[in-house]
C-alpha cells in the first residue's frame, strides 16, 4: 500500500522515496539518504512494477545527499534484471546528480549500467510526468520508520545488494568482501537458527 | 551533511582515533589509508571514538571487521567507544556488535586491551 500525494511537483521536501508511473515509464524521487534503512520498500516496489512489464526507470537522486552501498545495490540489483531480461529499451537512468554521487556510482562502475544525469547536464530538475498519481513508499523515511526493521530480511537484503555490485563490476568484489561474508555467514547463521 | 573529520591521539601504546560526520564510501578511504599506514607502523591497538560521527555505512562498517580482524592477527585490534543510539542499533541489528567489541568509556576502551 503507498501513500498518495496530493500536487504534482518533484519538489515536494518531505523526506522519503516517491514514486509515479505513466504508462512505461517508473519515476522515482528520493528525498534525504538512501541507505539499507529504505532500500527494502524501493527494491519490492521496483519488482512488482517489472512484473508488470515496466523497463524503463528515472530516479531522481537530485535530493538525496548520500546513498550508501545497500542503496546502490540495490539499484543495479534492478538495472541487472532489466538488462538480464534482455528486452529493447530497458533503462534504469539516474538523474540530477550530484558531484558526490557520480563519484560514487563511478567508483561503483554503475555509471556503465544506469545512464547518468548530473546535476549540469539535466539543467532543470525533472518533473513528475503530468497527471501521474504520485505516491510515497511506505517506511521510505528513514527518520521515521514504523517498525523495526527484521535482522534477517535485513541481513539478506544487504547480501543481494552488495552481490549486485560485484556483478555489476568485478572490482568491487574486494571493496566489498569483508562486508559480504560476514553478511553470508550471518545468512547462513539465520537459517541454521531457523531449521533447529 | 556534515564534512567527515578524522583526529588521532597516541594513549601510549594506543591510538585513539576520533571520528566526525558521516563515514561512508565517499569518506571511508580517508580512515582505510589512514588505519592502514598506522597498521604498517606496528600500530594495531586503535580505538575509534565515535561521539561526534553521525552516519556509517554498511560497506565500512564491513571493511572496519576486516580491520579488526587483521589487528587481532598480530595481538591487536579495533574497538569502537562511544557509538551514538542510533548508529548503534544499526551495527546490533546488523550483528556487527558480534566481531567489534564496542565500549561506552575511554577508560574501558583502553583498559580492555590490557586483560
Amino acid at each position: 500500500m503507498y501513500v498518495r500525494i496530493e500536487g504534482d511537483s518533484l519538489s515536494d521536501s518531505a523526506k522519503g522515496i516517491s514514486v509515479a508511473c505513466t504508462t512505461d515509464e517508473v519515476f522515482v524521487r528520493v528525498v534525504g539518504r538512501g541507505t539499507f534503512q529504505n532500500s527494502q520498500p524501493l527494491r519490492r516496489f521496483a519488482m512488482e512494477m517489472i512484473e508488470k512489464g515496466y523497463r524503463r526507470f528515472t530516479v531522481d537522486v537530485g535530493a538525496c545527499p548520500n546513498m550508501d552501498s545497500t542503496f546502490l545495490g540495490v539499484l543495479a540489483g534492478i538495472g541487472l534484471r532489466l538488462r538480464q531480461d534482455g528486452k529493447p529499451a530497458a533503462e534504469v537512468s539516474v538523474v540530477s546528480v550530484s558531484p558526490r554521487n557520480l563519484d560514487l556510482l563511478q567508483t561503483l562502475g554503475l555509471d556503465r549500467l544506469f545512464t547518468v544525469q548530473t546535476l549540469e547536464t539535466n539543467g532543470t530538475p525533472v518533473s513528475w510526468p503530468a497527471g501521474a498519481a504520485v505516491e510515497r513508499l511506505p517506511d521510505s523515511d528513514i527518520e521515521s520508520l514504523s517498525k523495526p526493521l527484521d535482522k534477517n530480511e535485513t541481513t539478506d537484503l544487504m547480501l543481494d545488494a552488495h552481490n549486485s555490485l560485484v556483478r555489476a563490476d568485478e572490482r568491487n568484489a574486494p571493496r566489498f568482501s569483508g562486508v559480504t561474508k560476514f553478511l553470508r555467514e550471518s545468512v547462513e547463521r539465520g537459517r541454521s537458527d531457523k531449521s533447529k | 551533511m556534515k564534512d567527515f573529520h578524522i583526529d588521532r591521539e597516541a594513549r601510549g601504546a594506543i591510538q585513539l582515533i576520533k571520528l566526525s560526520g558521516s563515514l561512508d564510501m565517499y569518506s571511508f578511504p580517508r580512515l582505510e589509508s589512514q588505519l592502514s599506514g598506522m597498521f604498517e607502523q606496528g600500530l594495531i591497538r586503535v580505538v575509534l571514538d565515535c561521539r561526534n560521527l553521525d552516519y556509517i555505512g554498511s560497506a565500512g562498517l564491513g571493511a572496519l571487521i576486516g580491520f579488526a580482524k587483521q589487528a587481532r592477527e598480530k595481538g591487536g585490534d579495533v574497538k569502537l567507544l562511544n557509538v551514538p543510539e542510533r548508529i548503534y542499533k544499526i551495527i546490533e541489528l546488523l550483528g556487527f556488535t558480534k566481531v567489534l567489541q564496542v565500549h561506552e568509556t575511554e577508560e574501558a576502551a583502553l583498559g580492555s586491551f590490557a586483560s
